[in-house]
């Protein structure tokens, strides 16, 4: 399990965002993003190179001309 | 005239044809849910806003369209209700927080728009897990949903006040949504059924985000011919929604042949380890009830399912904290604790695992086509589980007071087919000793949701319907 500290996660929180994690949840927020970059690094072990995220650019074309006609 | 019990007796189908040939009123029907919910809602908690004048409007207005001819189809004058994450224009709309506790939006999201048009009647907003992030919907701004088979359990979530609303017969039929599960859980613990068709073949235009690429809106109902019937009225491109899909809809309806035999029913059996006893075993009789019926049955191997509630996890905390961050900044003591705890996981999870995620779905999804070349669609339990207890701080515990873990005995489950976007609707397949429902997934082809209800349609033909809840 990828390791976090408490502090680490409230120092991110503050710089990044500008948000205060309380104390009292900070070692469980740092649990949880752990578990998550754990899992993030064996996700490798699927041979995802060449593989293209599921961000479709036609989707960008139409909601681009959505927005010219909603802002114009 | 019939008691109110006869009257919410029915199913969607059941109504449309009473409807039809006038031998019961859209009236008096939506008189007799608005009676009920009066009734036992206080003990359920499955609605937050209860629309009575509008649904005695719409339906008086269905009942004089009937009489002069004009029958919509099969949702004229049937009494629906939606989770409060879908817009309704002039109805308080809160997502289940705080936040929008005050939201009235000025238009309809397009999957009422269409029920609307459909001549259906809202009886009102359901309850569900605040801003639909978590699985037991015990929400701590509107009230703990309970299940109506046994109020001390949890409905599931996030569309507990959907599933439960449906067996407690406090609507003929609901809407949920489903970013890990959430159609699927709760209707899954509470004895129902519950279809998250593929992603993009439902408009998600005036639904409240969780996360885009894992959001799908659809059907919880009593029966899967209604949830069938009620995907057809929603389902289809929507201009407003650039994701959705121009795919053709079919009348899945008229798939419900009852005729199984011969298709290849795939059991994914990564999923078939680690079950409780009692969903092993009803499991087991419910493949033992597909092969009953003419089908073969036959195990397949996805090796990466086992990754895909994490591949889940990591693409909905990054997505959910993107649409969260301003009121995370300005408003984050009115969010529940779990919710706000995810949240900030979410502000903390780097893009680099978000893109990664992404990028794994194409291979999840792959293993699950492999494995559906040589079947039709393919079967798993909902979870490992019956519904836990409630607990505080939007836990769940098992019967020995210990912690449920919902990653590892529920979203293992449902998630993975977030992740890959397939059709999978569950089903109840029996009870356990106490009594509390068991669950089954039938998963398909993206876009194949017909072979999903046909199977499902044969299956729920041969086996005993479910006792009612006692209420």
């Amino acid at each position: 399990m990828a390791r976090l500290s408490a502090n680490a996660v409230k120092l991110f929180a503050a710089e990044l965002f500008d948000y205060e994690i309380p104390a009292y949840a900070a070692e469980t927020v740092a649990r949880m993003v752990g578990a998550n970059g754990h899992y993030a690094r064996r996700m490798e072990g699927l041979r995802l190179s060449g593989i293209q995220p599921p961000f479709g650019y036609p989707t960008m074309i139409v909601e681009a001309e959505r927005l010219r006609r909603s802002r114009s | 005239m019939a008691n109110h019990e006869e009257l919410t007796a029915f199913s969607v189908a059941e109504l449309a044809e009473k409807f039809r040939t006038r031998q019961l009123s859209p009236v008096e029907v939506a008189d007799a849910y608005l009676k009920r919910i009066e009734e036992l809602d206080e003990k359920i908690v499955a609605y937050i806003t209860v629309t009575h004048d509008e649904a005695r409007a719409a339906a008086r207005r269905a009942e004089s369209e009937i009489a002069a001819g004009h029958w919509r189809g099969p949702f004229h004058g049937v009494p629906v209700a939606l989770k409060d994450l879908c817009y309704t224009a002039g109805i308080l709309t809160t997502g289940g927080s705080k936040i929008l506790a005050g939201f009235v939006p000025n238009h309809d999201c397009t999957l009422w728009a269409r029920l609307k048009a459909a001549g259906a009647v809202l009886l009102g907003k359901l309850n569900l897990h605040e801003f639909a992030s978590g699985a037991t919907n015990s929400n701590p701004h509107w009230g703990v949903c309970h299940n109506p088979y046994d109020l001390t359990r949890i409905p599931g979530g996030s569309s507990g006040g959907s599933a439960a609303a449906i067996v407690a017969r406090l609507a003929a039929a609901t809407i949920g949504t489903d970013t890990g599960g959430s159609i699927r859980i709760p209707a899954a613990f509470c004895g129902c059924i519950g279809m998250k068709q593929t992603w993009s073949r439902v408009s998600r235009y005036g639904v409240l985000p969780l996360s885009d690429s894992l959001d799908h809106a659809g059907p919880i109902t009593r029966t899967v011919r209604d949830a069938a019937l009620m995907l057809s009225a929603i389902a289809g491109r929507d201009p407003l929604d650039s994701t959705s899909s121009g795919e053709p809809v079919p009348d899945y309806a008229a798939a419900l042949t009852g005729d199984i035999k011969g298709m290849r029913v795939g059991v994914i059996k990564e999923l078939t380890i680690g079950l409780s006893d009692e969903v092993a075993h009803g499991f087991n009789a419910a493949m033992h009830q597909m092969r009953e019926l003419g089908a073969e049955v036959a195990d397949v191997s996805v090796p990466s399912i086992a990754m895909a509630a994490s591949v889940a996890t990591n693409i909905m905390f990054a997505e959910a904290a993107e649409y969260h961050e301003q009121w995370m900044r300005t408003r984050a003591d009115d969010y529940g604790n779990d919710v706000r705890r995810t949240l900030e996981a979410g502000m903390l999870t780097p893009a680099i695992y978000y893109v990664r995620a992404q990028r794994a779905r194409a291979a999840v999804l792959a293993e699950a086509l492999n494995a559906l070349e040589k079947c039709a669609v393919l079967a798993v339990p909902t979870s490992a589980i019956p519904a836990p207890r409630i607990a505080s701080g939007g836990r769940a515990l098992h019967d020995s007071g210990a912690s449920v873990d919902l990653v590892a005995d529920v979203l293992r489950f449902t998630a993975p087919f977030n992740v890959t976007g397939q059709p999978a609707l569950a089903i109840p397949i029996g009870t356990a000793p106490k009594g509390m429902p068991l669950s089954m997934q039938i998963v398909g082809r993206p876009f194949d949701e017909a072979t999903v209800f046909r199977v499902a349609g044969a299956y729920e033909q041969a086996r005993p319907a479910l006792p009612l809840p006692k209420l």
